[in-house]
């Protein structure tokens, strides 16, 4: 069992050399600028240029997103070994599938009427 | 049968090779097409037909000024390109792209790594992958690329529930994780596009929106956020996101081919070649829906992903095992 991941180590070791090799290279062979000035590293401000934001602030839409898929992709993972034995236990198996799914679509439901899904 | 240490990683080298072949001249062909479709030659220069043009791109941002935003945080600014470029890289060790051939006496397996756990694996890289791109957006410490960020995370994530569950039919009737014995699977009955034709609608359709394509290129808005998360990166650094992005994409390709489309069978042709020819068609109609279809709004993204698609995919969920169980 373990021996398939033999050839995915040695891949993952080919996948992580080419892009720190990149980067290595981006570093070695780039064009310097002839003068460090403080503008030239200030971040992009259409312009105008009021200096880094200090603390970063992000609208709460974002985070509510997030809880929302922790909640339904922890449950979808749950399905999927589910998936892979239903046939063995035939009935018992759908039976058990829809009550997960029906606990599911209660809270879908909840989350709809609250007004969570509309973007704001 | 197994396969020796050495061969693997050959083939591993060859592998990665062929990958990042495929998304240079990817990026060259998207050109090309989208030139011709806005009635224009697209890049023609270098080389016959501009066929030398991913070479001098890669020249040209190896030779770029490395930048840094004087407030940003360096040590992550410059891994998350890395780790985006990596995780995407990687997930194309599963793939299955050929059924294993004896060269001399050794046996080659027809793909990387087959692992039993393959789906969840791929999901699971794609997940990492979105670090990458938050991370970058965050350490840049600029307003544009923080929203950029912030929005392609919400993106991914919303639309990754739908393309999970879309996948879950394709489970239920092959009854495995494994990409190979998905493949077999299909071999022996049918190509599961036929049966899970609304699974294989909003796979597409989700994992579209999962690589951040257009009409779904929302983290990219030129209008809105000027670049998105990548807004204060150049050079390679903002090549290895451009490296992530088409990578992902020929990824998912290469998935819906070996989950809906039977995978590397086919008829007289070699296993790899079917493979190809089934994966050009899927890149073409990604780069037809560039050109085609215009941005979407980000509420109706988000409406859309969690009020149409997430309903939609459980329905076909529900339905599949109804009828697999009903059958057997």
């Amino acid at each position: 069992m373990l021996d398939n991941w033999l050839p995915f180590l040695i891949y993952a070791l080919f996948a992580l050399a080419i892009p720190v090799s990149m980067v290595v290279m981006s570093f070695a062979f780039a064009q310097r600028p002839a003068k460090r000035t403080r503008t030239r590293g200030l971040p992009f401000e259409s312009g105008v240029s009021q200096g880094p934001p200090k603390t970063q602030r992000f609208t709460v839409s974002f985070y509510l997103t997030a809880m929302l898929f922790i909640v339904f992709d922890i449950e979808i993972v749950f399905l999927y070994p589910l998936a892979v034995i239903l046939n063995e236990l035939a009935w018992f198996a759908f039976l058990e599938l829809l009550f997960f799914i029906g606990i599911l679509v209660v809270a879908y439901v909840y989350v709809w009427r609250k007004g969570a899904l509309e973007w704001q | 049968m197994r396969e020796a240490w050495w061969i693997s990683i050959i083939k591993g080298f060859v592998l990665i090779n062929v990958v990042l072949g495929a998304f240079a001249y990817m990026t060259l062909v998207e050109r090309k097409f989208m030139g011709r479709m806005q009635l224009r030659y697209g890049p023609n220069r270098a080389g016959p037909y501009g066929l030398l043009q991913p070479i001098a791109d890669l020249v040209k941002l190896i030779r770029k000024e490395s930048f840094f935003p004087a407030s940003g945080v360096d040590i992550l600014y410059i891994a998350s390109p890395v780790v985006a470029a990596f995780t995407a890289l990687l997930a194309f060790a599963v793939i299955p792209f050929g059924g294993g051939w004896t060269i001399f006496g050794h046996y080659v397996a027809g793909q990387m790594a087959d692992v039993p756990i393959a789906l969840i694996l791929l999901f699971a890289l794609g997940s990492l992958g979105i670090y990458g791109f938050i991370v970058g957006g965050w350490a840049s410490n600029s307003k544009y690329a923080l929203l950029g960020s912030m929005r392609t995370c919400a993106q991914m994530v919303s639309y990754e529930v739908s393309l999970a569950l879309s996948v879950l039919g394709v489970v239920l009737m092959a009854q495995s994780l494994s990409l190979t014995e998905i493949v077999a699977k299909q071999h022996a009955t049918i190509w599961f596009a036929i049966p899970q034709l609304l699974g294989l609608l909003i796979f597409f359709v989700s994992g579209s929106a999962e690589t951040n394509r257009a009409p779904f290129d929302l983290p990219e808005a030129e209008q809105e956020l000027v670049a998105g998360y990548h807004t204060e990166y150049s050079g390679m650094r903002w090549g290895l996101f451009q490296m992530a992005e088409y990578i992902n994409l020929i990824t998912l390709s290469a998935l819906c081919v070996t989950l809906f489309f039977g995978g590397w069978h086919g008829p007289f042709l070699p296993g790899p070649l079917w493979f190809v020819l089934k994966l050009i068609p899927i890149l073409f109609v990604f780069i037809w829906m560039r050109t085609t279809l215009p941005r979407l709004r980000y509420d109706q993204l988000m409406r859309f992903g969690w009020k149409v698609l997430l309903p939609l995919a459980t329905l076909n969920a529900v339905v599949t095992a109804f009828l697999v169980v009903l059958v057997d």
